[in-house]
């Protein structure tokens, strides 16, 4: 058995770590993504709560695991930054219709950066076939 | 591509061809009125044609002709200013910049209000022309590189710059395989000498694409590296000098005075500011910085095509007032589109 060429084990050497770097990318991106819907998520539960609230008393975070009773002065006006650093303010029931729209264009996003990292994966494997099988092919022909 | 956006523009598009439909409907509504002009409309011309010798009693049918066909309707900033509204929330909803924004309600309300209107025009192409001509007017004209290439002196000489992570490098690979099949002989500078990895990176790319890198062993003088590339550009009669830099944000001092060294030595025909498209508004806003740092002459978004809102895409050329040159729409080396405004304008307002 002839052993793999050590240029075609270098360049999938390179293949892969390239696949490898990229997928770092588009991991964070996903993780970007998620925490966003995760906070679009909360806040929609936040703005539920205020309206239930019957004497809008919330308990406000300041950080550190601190919290404070606050009072909302007006529960159904809420400001919401819109996109390109735009913050208008919009009634509490239409910016808990507005978040869920975002939720589901980034769910969107989710799907097609998860779509593309499957892809690189499965090629990351290929790779990892092709890299193991020519390190066996080298070892083989060093023990002949 | 731009799905959400297109999405969106439909809903808003219906909503001002509705607002306008009403304008038309409303002096019809009343027994009388039929010559006389609702006083909120400022409408009518009730032009009935006179031909010599006919007859002067008009049929019932005439007049509706007249009222229909031949009236005219003036639209009133009234009519549509919610409308409008709603199409300038819309917008920024979808990411399109502020400036980029009230540039394209400023259009579509000059298009419409005050302009006369045949009845017999249909609502629809009217309200899709304002916009595609708003649209067209704030998208710019692109930028044709190879129109580019085939009227400068060769070589032709291209620096890539931008932030990290955007693709900076994938997108030079894919601009020297766009160029390569054009017909055009391409040299690539590995000019990231600073991230680790980066050399191998662009040197796999070139090597599968055939094209000749020049480049300098990590950690060293970008500026050199990239000189050396022109010059081996010159000496072999190479068409296009393509330079890959390493990604840095404007406000890092000693990285952009490390550009401003590659730009004097290396002298670009074109400063090419790549950024990704998914990052909306803030690459607007880090094109903006760039330009005014370091200067850019065109623009590359990538990842176009995980971003259904296509804000940055809309809005890059008219806030920094620099084209955009491509999209980035994918992970193969032909994922790479020349960015044609009016193909963007038909894909954004057209029924399929």
């Amino acid at each position: 058995m002839q052993p793999m060429d050590q240029r075609e084990l270098m360049t999938l050497q390179h293949y892969l770590k390239e696949y490898g770097q990229q997928a770092e990318i588009f991991v964070s991106q996903l993780e970007m993504l998620e925490n966003g819907r995760m906070e679009a998520h909360a806040a929609i539960e936040a703005l539920e709560g205020m309206m239930a609230s019957e004497d809008g008393v919330v308990l406000l975070q300041i950080g550190a695991g601190a919290s404070v009773r606050a009072k909302i002065l007006e529960p159904e006006k809420v400001m919401l930054a819109i996109g390109s650093e735009v913050v208008v303010e919009r009634k509490n029931k239409d910016a808990i219709e507005f978040l869920k729209e975002r939720i589901m264009e980034m769910e969107a996003s989710q799907k097609k950066v998860a779509e593309t990292l499957d892809r690189l994966r499965s090629q990351m494997n290929e790779i990892n076939k092709r890299l193991e099988s020519g390190y066996q092919r080298s070892m083989a022909f060093g023990q002949e | 591509m731009f799905g959400g956006l297109k999405a969106k523009l439909q809903a808003a598009r219906n909503r001002l061809g509705s607002s306008i439909q009403t304008v038309i409907t409303a002096p019809a509504a009343g027994t009388g009125a039929l010559r006389e002009p609702a006083p909120e409309l400022v409408a009518v011309s009730p032009t009935v044609p006179e031909i010599p010798g006919t007859p002067a009693k008009p049929t019932i049918v005439d007049k509706f002709k007249v009222l229909l066909i031949e009236r005219e309707l003036i639209v009133s900033d009234k009519d549509v200013a919610d409308a409008l509204s709603e199409l300038e929330l819309t917008l920024l909803e979808s990411d399109v910049a502020l400036p980029a924004t009230d540039a394209i309600i400023a259009h579509v309300r000059k298009s419409l209000v005050g302009k006369h209107r045949k009845i017999g025009e249909s609502v629809d192409s009217l309200v899709v022309g304002a916009l595609r001509d708003a649209l067209l007017d704030v998208l710019g004209n692109g930028f044709d590189l190879l129109d580019y290439i085939r009227t400068h002196p060769r070589p032709v000489r291209i620096l890539f710059t931008g932030v990290n992570g955007t693709g900076k490098t994938t997108t030079v690979a894919k601009i020297g395989s766009y160029l390569k099949k054009q017909g055009f002989s391409v040299v690539i500078g590995a000019g990231d000498t600073y991230r680790a990895g980066a050399i191998e990176q662009i040197a796999v790319h070139a090597e599968r694409l055939g094209i000749k890198i020049i480049q300098h062993p990590e950690g060293g003088d970008p500026s050199a590296v990239l000189f050396d590339t022109v010059q081996y550009a010159q000496s072999h009669k190479i068409d296009v000098v393509l330079a890959d830099t390493a990604g840095r944000f404007h406000n890092k001092a000693n990285l952009m005075s490390q550009l401003d060294k590659i730009k004097r030595v290396m002298k670009p025909d074109l400063v090419v500011y790549v950024d990704e498209a998914v990052a909306g508004n803030d690459a607007v806003i880090r094109a903006f910085e760039f330009d005014k740092t370091i200067g850019a002459d065109a623009v590359v978004l990538t990842k176009a095509d995980m971003d259904s809102r296509g804000g940055a895409a809309i809005s890059i050329a008219h806030t920094i007032g620099k084209p955009l040159m491509f999209i980035g729409t994918g992970q193969s080396y032909d994922d790479i589109t020349p960015f044609n405004p009016a193909q963007v304008v038909e894909e954004l307002l057209g029924d399929a």
